[in-house]
């Protein structure tokens, strides 16, 4: 079962409730994230999303602390795959900081549960593709074999 | 395999390229697409993302005045409503961009997102899924009888 600690991005990009918008702005865009994580003493408080710093901008906000969201979930580096998946399909969380002993050591955006969706529909497929190929290779052998047709192809 | 008329969004946010940045800012924030087209009538001319608004902000430009078209991605790479899911995923492979609008002859008529066609497949995969395993049920049950049940009966009718 795949685990938060294989999908994470460990780079997070963090920032401090009391930073300016602009400056989460140009944190977001210099290191290529959507979303950052807002600290307080090491511990994930916030987060901040692209279209929070969108929506700060055009209420006139100028600090952190103002547009930051509550809507994130943090897990630890063992939480499962499909616990991940349900809490975004069910409570629509997108951003889940994972925490190891009171560390922020990983995030796990969307961008990551598609990755992640997309090697598990594969790799769950090319496991049952071959399981039933060695099925239907054995019952069309046994087909064979007991049939009438055994004589003329097993001699 | 599903279509990709199936599972777009048909209610797109829109604007014209003389609107200001913060017309489109505003749109963005009472929807949840992440994205405006921009349409000259019907056709779609180029696409605004939260990020390049964000980029644009970045600048330190925190007014947003500035019209759509000076920031837009044009011209807009857009998918048919006709192509099948997996096509639609390798396209979007290709071309790394997260949301394309959907165009029949000429007209915008929705928008299709790399998140809807990735779930879409894993949806469309689970029924692949359950169809595989029932087959194999078949496969192991008739397994068994050849194995277990078919020697003996023979026996017996033989005898």
């Amino acid at each position: 079962m795949i685990k938060a600690k294989s999908m994470m991005t460990k780079d997070v990009i963090t920032i401090s409730p009391s930073s300016s918008i602009l400056e989460a702005a140009k944190l977001a865009t210099s290191k290529s994230v959507s979303s950052l994580v807002v600290v307080e003493k090491g511990n994930p408080v916030a987060v901040v999303s692209e279209s929070d710093i969108i929506k700060g901008v055009i209420s006139g906000k100028s600090k952190i602390k103002d547009i930051m969201n509550k809507n994130f979930l943090a897990i630890s580096p063992g939480t499962s795959f499909y616990d991940i998946n349900k809490n975004m399909a069910e409570k629509n969380i997108k951003r889940f900081p994972v925490v190891d002993e009171g560390r922020l050591v990983g995030l796990i955006t969307e961008t990551d549960i598609l990755g992640a969706t997309r090697d598990f529909t594969r790799m769950h497929q090319t496991v049952q593709d071959i399981i039933l190929a060695i099925f239907g290779i054995a019952t069309a052998f046994f087909l064979l074999y007991f049939s009438p047709l055994k004589d003329m192809l097993f001699g | 395999m599903a279509r990709v008329r199936k599972i777009m969004l048909a209610d797109v946010p829109t604007l014209k390229k003389e609107e200001k940045l913060e017309e489109a800012a505003r749109l963005l924030s009472k929807t949840e697409n992440g994205c405006i087209v921009v349409v000259e009538g019907d056709t779609p001319i180029g696409i605004v993302t939260e990020l390049d608004i964000v980029r644009h902000i970045a600048k330190g430009n925190l007014k947003l005045k500035e019209p759509l078209s000076k920031i837009m991605a044009s011209p807009v790479v857009f998918m048919t409503p006709n192509i099948k899911l997996d096509e639609a995923l390798k396209m979007i492979d290709t071309k790394r961009f997260r949301k394309y609008p959907v165009v029949e002859n000429n007209k915008l008529i929705g928008l299709v997102t790399k998140n809807d066609v990735v779930h879409a497949i894993s949806d469309n995969m689970k029924l692949h899924r359950a169809i595989q395993n029932i087959v194999l049920i078949l496969f192991v049950a008739f397994e068994l009888f050849i194995f277990l049940l078919y020697p003996p009966l023979i026996n017996y009718l033989g005898a």
